[in-house]
């Protein structure tokens, strides 16, 4: 029996359960696919690391080296298993040449090593441990990921030549988070290069008993042994190779609660509809004497068979997906061996869904108990009281039409009821405008001053110490008429004193930082000879304030200086500082200068002539320049905002469509009356319209609100994640409050046109009966 | 005397194929304006659906309806809603009132359409309805606030509202008490009065007393007709005893 009523039911109902099946199988697939990813990411990396064989603990260290003192240590620590020194040879990214690109503008420290013996193997990307020949390079497996070079290029790197034989996967250094990037080349090649850059250590030593990693941290700090430089463990590495995948993760489960929240909302809807319009049969039911679990069954029934279906096609198009997500592990971390594991877990996850969905309709099944067998078949309706809206009255009406005023009335009446379409409609919002702004603020022209860049047209950069050539382009911008203003700035590499005693170095850009000026987030841009401005990473790992003071060597002498400002920084890794004091002993890394033109269209023409008069140096177009350093967040975050728009419209449209049809289906009896006692079909229609937009538009002020509030707050956490500390959305109010608003009601308007068009089939005979 | 409806040969079905069957077979109404009709049958013997038809709510399957001097069936939707609403009115068994909206509000509901300017007047006009009915104390109660035979008068009063030409009422007293019954008739008796046509549908005989003109429906065909004359509040026992005799004589 139950079959034929499900059957028979949804058959009558077919949009609406296909809507219902829709939002749950798209919150299947997503938990299935996180479920999937959780389980190949730990798989992948649990294999990476075993055949790397990676550190459990690293120390770094720039400066003297007493091997024999470390081994000594090594072996009188008796949960050492292994211990080594690798040599890691920093070389400047201007120097490595991939194919066609320099890597100048990397924000890594690139560098080169050589295969290890013992552990902390570089591997393929088959997993095995790369065997190189001289000549060969091996590049991060990140270079082949952003394209910046491929298999059978040609490298050169410090006049060096090599081929690029692959790739490579490092274990403790793959993410873009580790801040180092090692390059294999083999032995007889690394000690022709070792000159050429600077040598860092990195000391690694292997424990027998990885739990007690923490006390052989302590062990090793409190022997006084070379320090200079961060320490990391097993740990940290295991975080930051699952960080990027898991921040994915982390985004499909929270798309899937927000989806799983709206096929809540859906079937909440759809069934409060269904028994306020078999109020009469349940309460025949009743009367008869059937029990309320026996009531229960027939609707749970239902919505089990629809939940089924639903699961079951999310987990078909999670298989489908998968691979596409699977993508960036598998060329990061290689292949997991626990295939089977994942796809249980993702059925176990779907099963969640699917009693979650259950138990939450047995919820709403609860008001059964409420109804009153002789209320329902005496009246059909239940006669719960309205809330609210009293004094809203028609007959105090002025300011509306009738039809506008009786959709308001409604919306007031049954809040509850429309609360439901309100939290989708919020949610549509919130998806449609925080990508939006995301991408309006990083694309606008301001926001290179929150990354560090001053509002100027045309950037030249002069590598190298060769302070003639940046005199002479000087001495050209002085006599250029459509030059109006321009700044020179020299960058350097000074030593700065930590609390420690130990020094670190720091690249400090020096000249007039006055003429572009750049956004801080607190303090200002260093005027006098004793100050300087940090960017916000430099400050957080030196743990520095504005006010607080600085030590730095300065032509040989320790010299104190004041932080006035801490700055976002993007270019150079995101470690930078300003100063305006003169230095003549260090060397002059490279220099830029910066021009303002007067006449903005003439830039592609300057950019040109210059770059023709001193082919030394690197000239760019600002717009240029942002473009290779933020071109790809931009164009990813400009896909996802245009995604978010059309998955957003699509909710829309589909709730509004499930809602007005359910609605219609619910208010057939006050459709009818009104018909008979004279209203047209436009007259209905026109107050569902007036539902569906006082609702969209109160949706659309409360999402709009939200994603200017807690939209921004989430996207400012994403923005610091690359440099940038102060964070406000730029806002483009034609389309975020004209275009997009326009977008949802359109997409409201013709779902509440095509989901009331059964209005107008309602008989007035059938649906007034005696 | 002018005639406000006329209804010829009309023909209703449900059902198709072999299931078809004519609710409606051939039917001929004419009414007057100003007269007190009842149309008399039991269940299922097609007096609603003859209502339906002849107020234009429902389309016919044969024949043809003319409502002052307009053929319905070949009105648009639209205009047979401005019909419904500016020249007839309706009490329905069931009091059939919007649970969103109180009493007043349901009263001036159809009069308000498009016409939220005059408001004012109209709630006016409405208040005097409810004072004539005996209602006037209620019009901020809750439709669930209020008996079953002050929802009735309710009902009377929107019907009332746009000072329609007949007023149609489908067993308008079958889910009320006598006492309350009896308020009701005195109230169509006196709207009559005035001059509006009313047509009333019942199986009771009493109801259908009080009219001038009874036509008795069975199987979806008018078999008998009884005139009366007007009703004065004397012979009440006669006239139903009359009603009945009839009846019996068909066989409802």
């Amino acid at each position: 029996m139950f079959n034929r009523i499900i059957r028979n039911d949804i058959l009558k109902s077919k949009a609406i359960t296909l809507t219902t099946m829709i939002f749950v199988a798209a919150s299947a697939m997503l938990v299935s696919l996180a479920a999937i990813l959780v389980i190949n990411l730990s798989g992948a990396l649990d294999t990476l690391m075993t055949q790397a064989k990676t550190t459990h603990f690293m120390q770094m260290h720039a400066g003297e080296i007493d091997t024999a003192r470390l081994t000594t240590f090594a072996e009188q620590n008796n949960n050492v298993d292994e211990f080594q020194v690798l040599e890691f040879l920093n070389i400047d990214g201007a120097q490595i040449i991939l194919g066609d690109n320099s890597l100048a503008n990397s924000v890594q420290d690139n560098g080169l090593s050589v295969q290890s013996e013992k552990f902390d193997y570089l591997l393929d990307l088959d997993g095995n441990i790369i065997n190189v020949s001289d000549g060969e390079l091996y590049v991060p497996v990140s270079y082949l990921k952003d394209n910046t070079t491929k298999a059978g290029d040609k490298a050169v790197i410090s006049g060096n030549e090599f081929t690029v034989a692959g790739f490579l996967r490092d274990s403790q250094m793959n993410s873009s988070l580790a801040g180092s990037k090692r390059f294999l080349v083999s032995k007889n090649d690394y000690a022709q290069i070792k000159n050429l850059g600077s040598t860092e250590y990195l000391i690694e030593f292997r424990l027998k008993d990885v739990s007690a990693i923490g006390a052989f941290a302590t062990a090793y700090a409190s022997a006084g042994l070379e320090a200079n430089g961060p320490s990391v463990t097993y740990t940290l590495f295991t975080m930051m190779n699952a960080l990027s995948d898991g921040m994915m993760i982390a985004v499909i489960l929270l798309i899937s609660v927000l989806v799983v929240a709206i096929a809540f909302m859906c079937i909440r809807f759809t069934l409060l509809a269904k028994i306020e319009e078999d109020y009469r049969e349940i309460g025949v039911m009743k009367a008869v004497g059937l029990r309320l679990s026996d009531i229960k069954k027939i609707y749970l029934a239902k919505y089990a068979a629809i939940a089924a279906a639903g699961s079951i096609l999310g987990f078909a198009l999670s298989f489908m997906f998968k691979g596409l997500l699977l993508d960036n592990i598998r060329l990061y971390m290689g292949e997991s061996d626990n295939s089977f594991f994942a796809v249980a877990l993702g059925i176990i996850g779907i099963l969640l869904v699917f009693l979650a969905i259950i138990a939450y309709v047995n919820g709403v099944l609860r008001r059964f108990r409420k109804i009153s067998a002789a209320e329902a078949i005496r009246f059909g309706t239940s006669q719960e009281k309205n809330t609210g809206a009293k004094r809203f009255s028609l007959s105090g009406n002025r300011l509306f039409d009738t039809n506008i005023f009786l959709g308001i009335k409604d919306v007031l009446a049954r809040k509850r009821l429309y609360a439901t379409m309100l939290v989708v409609l919020v949610i549509s919002s919130f998806i449609i405008i925080v990508p939006q702004n995301l991408y309006n603020t990083i694309s606008s022209k301001t926001f290179i001053n929150y990354m560090g860049i001053g509002n100027y047209d045309m950037r030249i950069q002069q590598a190298g110490n060769s302070t003639d050539e940046a005199a002479v382009i000087v001495e050209t911008m002085k006599n250029d008429s459509t030059i109006s203003k321009y700044a020179v700035l020299t960058i350097k590499t000074l030593k700065a004193k930590t609390e420690n005693g130990s020094e670190e170095n720091i690249k400090v850009e020096l000249g007039d930082h006055s003429i572009f000026p750049i956004k801080y987030s607190l303090g200002r841009a260093p005027a006098a000879e004793d100050e300087i401005a940090l960017s916000s990473i430099n400050a957080d790992e030196m743990s520095k304030k504005v006010g607080d003071v600085i030590k730095l060597l300065i032509e040989g002498t320790e010299k104190n200086l004041t932080i006035s400002g801490i700055y976002s920084d993007v270019t150079n890794g995101g470690k930078t500082a300003k100063a305006v004091f003169t230095d003549n002993t260090a060397d002059i890394i490279w220099s830029i200068i910066s021009a303002e033109l007067s006449d903005k269209s003439l830039t592609d023409a300057k950019v040109s002539e210059y770059a023709d008069k001193f082919d030394l140096a690197k000239v760019s177009d600002i717009d240029e320049f942002v473009k290779q350093t933020l071109g790809s967040t931009i164009s990813s975050v400009e896909m996802a905002s245009y995604a978010a728009i059309a998955v957003a419209l699509v909710i829309t449209v589909l709730v509004t469509l499930l809602f007005m049809k359910m609605l219609v289906a619910k208010d057939k009896y006050s459709i009818a009356v009104m018909r008979a006692f004279g209203f047209t079909n436009s007259d209905i229609k026109a107050q569902y319209v007036t539902r569906t937009v006082f609702v969209l538009i109160v949706g659309i002020v409360l999402g709009t609100l939200l994603a200017n509030t807690l939209g921004e707050m989430l996207a400012g956490l994403m923005i610091s994640s690359f440099g940038a500390s102060t964070f406000h959305f730029a806002v483009n109010p034609l389309s975020a409050y004209l275009f997009s608003p326009l977008m949802m009601i359109g997409a409201v308007l013709i779902a509440t046109m095509i989901g009331t068009s059964g209005a107008g089939k309602i008989k007035i005979s059938e649906n007034i009966k005696e | 005397m002018k005639k406000i409806i006329i209804g010829e040969h009309i023909v209703k079905s449900y059902g198709e194929g072999n299931e078809k069957r004519n609710v409606i077979d051939g039917v001929s109404v004419e009414i007057n304006e100003g007269e007190f009709v009842a149309v008399v049958g039991p269940s299922g013997s097609g007096k609603s659906t003859l209502m339906f038809a002849l107020s234009g709510m429902d389309t016919v399957d044969g024949g043809k309806v003319v409502f002052d001097s307009m053929d319905l069936s070949a009105a648009s939707e639209n205009e047979l809603s401005d019909i419904r609403r500016t020249k007839m009115g309706f009490v329905f068994q069931q009091p059939t009132m919007l649970k969103n909206l109180n009493i007043l509000d349901n009263i001036i509901l159809p009069s308000m359409r498009g016409n939220r300017k005059n408001g004012e007047k109209i709630s006016e006009k409405a208040r005097a309805i409810m004072e004539r009915v005996g209602i006037a104390e209620l019009e901020k109660r809750d439709i669930t606030q209020v008996s079953g035979g002050q929802l009735q008068r309710a009902g009377i009063c929107r019907a009332l509202m746009n000072s329609p030409k007949i007023i149609f009422g489908d067993e308008p007293t079958g889910a009320l008490n006598s006492k309350s019954a009896e308020r009701i008739m005195d109230i169509f008796s006196e709207i009559n009065g005035d001059g509006t046509a009313v047509m009333l549908v019942t199986h009771d005989a009493k109801v259908a007393a009080r009219t001038e003109r009874i036509m008795f429906m069975l199987d979806g065909k008018i078999v008998s007709e009884l005139k009366l004359p007007k009703y004065d509040g004397t012979d009440m026992d006669e006239r139903v005893e009359q009603i009945t005799v009839k009846m019996r004589e068909i066989g409802i």
